[in-house]
């Protein structure tokens, strides 16, 4: 507790740079694309303060990527006012564009050029592109077109990051590698807005989630907890602080609640002031898996499949699926060393995750 | 701005889509010109070998412009600063290309399809006529291109109809209502070259912006 509040204290104090953008706001914004279409937007309100770091999620279709490109300035809302966007914006979108006829040094080098000479080649070395540099972009896989995109977007030191789905398709390092990059352009007064299904940034502390239901915008206070928890009320919806805080020194969100799971597959997560992380592993039949993650993750939990193609049914009939859910409960000067914990756990086998797991208080539910 | 427009050009040579007009270039200045005209005839030919090249360098336009992938058009706003910096770099690439499709068009005509040299009235004239040629091909090809027209079909047909509409109509008494092609054909071979041009290039320029604002206020509108 005396190291947080010693970080809430001082931290600010440290980095005076960090107040040099204003609060970004959005105000009433609707969207639609093509008049009387339907809304896409609907009445969004909402603040991004420097140092932010936002994680939005949505089914696929909820307008996720419709705010992200007006957040970005791609498009003009139809109503409603966006204001106080950074003058500097790092895009990241969710496929790079790789049928582009240039390698990727000569791409890197003709973005440089257009941001006005920002150096990409330490980006390069921290994203492990260097053996890529004289790929054709045609012939990057995904992942590693994504690195692209990602290099390309925080090469000019951005007061805003805009990161659409960041983690599809990387590599466990560079996953590891993101939430420490979102974390330092926070750090340095930059808001950092990402949509991401999978969650990988949310061991960082003081992050906010926003969420799309049916292009409504809302800020859940479910995410996981990665500081001391000081409960606040639930807001259903976007209720915008009013100070420019970075997210270390805001309050955390207040206590997610359980995920409430079906009888087939019940999971208990230990009390956050006791136990500082609780891998839960879950069989259920392969045909609820989808609708299962859904519900972890939109619960705030980190939840993924384990070995969806090799494992054997414990029991006839159903083919179940065995799931992994994370929750971490860190110190902030810890986030970063505890996602590296995730993913090295991440990749053990079936058997040491039980193994572990038990150690750290693990279930795991045969449904 | 600039760097971008660097970007584009550079994307255009590298894809070899750059190869599509040159070649369509050269076929056309090696039929039109495959015979020195007599003198006396150069204004017509250098203003027959202009207007010619109109369709060819409003598809450099338009091939330049779709070299970018959608996605890549967006981040390049992005990174420029703005919308409206990404479509000025886009139209001021196209514009280049263009421009050196027309200058080696104008150098054909000049070196290879007249007989003798042209006074220096007309030599003014047919370079200003050359970059008349080279602003109706960008903004025929720039509203023609993908960021306003998806459907490629459709899009190609748009940009022949659109040519053969603006001959078509500046045949007509209603000249005036487009870029007046046909006019500027009529009026160098008629010998009426010179004192017709200051009508006829007000009037082309002034559609040749009205197009480059209407493709502008397209794009700025999404």
């Amino acid at each position: 507790m005396l190291g947080y509040l010693h970080c809430r204290t001082f931290i600010p104090a440290l980095r005076p740079e960090i107040y040099r953008y204003g609060i970004m706001r959005l105000s009433n914004v609707t969207f639609r694309y093509r008049r009387r279409a339907p809304l896409v937007i609907h009445d969004a309100d909402a603040h991004l303060a420097p140092g932010d770091v936002i994680e939005l999620t949505g089914v696929n279709g909820a307008g996720k990527s419709t705010l992200l490109r007006l957040l970005a300035g791609l498009a003009r809302p139809s109503t409603g006012t966006i204001t106080g966007r950074p003058p500097v914006v790092g895009f990241a979108p969710d496929r790079f564009p790789s049928s582009q006829p240039f390698n990727v040094a000569t791409y890197l080098r003709h973005m440089s050029r257009v941001r006005g000479g920002a150096r990409w080649e330490p980006w390069a070395e921290r994203l492990n592109m260097g053996h890529l540099l004289g790929t054709r972009l045609a012939d990057l896989s995904k992942g590693s077109a994504h690195k692209v995109g990602l290099a390309q977007a925080l090469m000019a030191d951005p007061g805003l990051l805009i990161l659409d789905e960041p983690f599809a398709g990387l590599d466990a390092d560079t996953r590891e590698v993101l939430p420490a990059i979102a974390t330092e352009v926070a750090a340095r007064g930059g808001i950092v807005i990402a949509s991401d299904h999978q969650g990988g940034l949310r061991g960082l502390p003081g992050l906010r989630h926003w969420s799309m239901v049916d292009g409504r915008l809302k800020e859940s206070t479910t995410t996981p907890l990665t500081t001391p928890p000081e409960p606040t009320p639930p807001t259903p919806a976007l209720a915008p602080s009013t100070t420019a805080a970075p997210p270390r020194t805001t309050a955390p969100p207040a206590e997610p609640t359980k995920p409430e799971t079906s009888s087939a597959a019940q999971t208990t997560v230990p009390d956050a002031s006791s136990a500082p992380q609780a891998t839960v592993a879950v069989t259920l039949p392969a045909d609820e898996l989808p609708r299962f993650l859904a519900r972890m993750r939109d619960e705030g939990y980190q939840a993924r499949e384990i070995d969806a193609g090799n494992h054997r049914p414990r029991t006839t009939g159903d083919q179940p699926y065995k799931t992994e859910t994370h929750r971490t409960h860190t110190a902030e000067d810890r986030a970063c060393k505890t996602r590296r914990t995730q993913a090295t756990e991440d990749r053990t086998s079936e058997a040491e995750t039980r193994d572990e797991d038990r150690r750290a208080r693990t279930t795991e539910v045969t449904g | 701005m600039i760097a971008l427009t660097v970007f584009r050009l550079a994307a255009y040579v590298r894809s070899h889509r750059v190869y599509q007009a040159l070649l369509l270039t050269l076929a056309m200045l090696a039929i039109v010109h495959g015979n020195r005209a007599p003198r006396g005839a150069e204004a017509g030919v250098l203003v027959d070998g202009a207007i010619l090249l109109v369709p060819i360098l409003a598809w450099a336009a338009r091939s330049l412009l779709d070299t970018e992938p959608d996605r890549q058009r967006e981040m390049s706003a992005i990174q420029v600063g703005g919308r409206g910096r990404e479509v000025a770099a886009g139209l001021l690439a196209a514009f280049t290309a263009c421009a050196v499709f027309a200058t080696s068009g104008l150098l054909w005509g000049l070196l290879l399809g007249i007989t003798g040299s042209p006074s220096p009235g007309l030599l003014s004239v047919a370079i200003l006529l050359y970059v008349v040629a080279a602003l109706t091909g960008t903004a025929l090809g720039a509203l023609t291109s993908r960021a306003i027209m998806p459907s490629p079909a459709f899009s190609i047909m748009t940009l022949l109809l659109g040519f053969l509409a603006m001959l078509l109509v500046s045949a007509t008494s209603l000249y005036w209502l487009t870029v007046p092609l046909t006019s500027w054909m009529k009026a160098a071979n008629s010998g009426a070259l010179l004192a017709q041009f200051p009508q006829l290039a007000a009037i082309s320029l002034a559609w040749c912006l009205a197009g480059l604002a209407a493709y502008v206020w397209l794009r700025r509108r999404t």
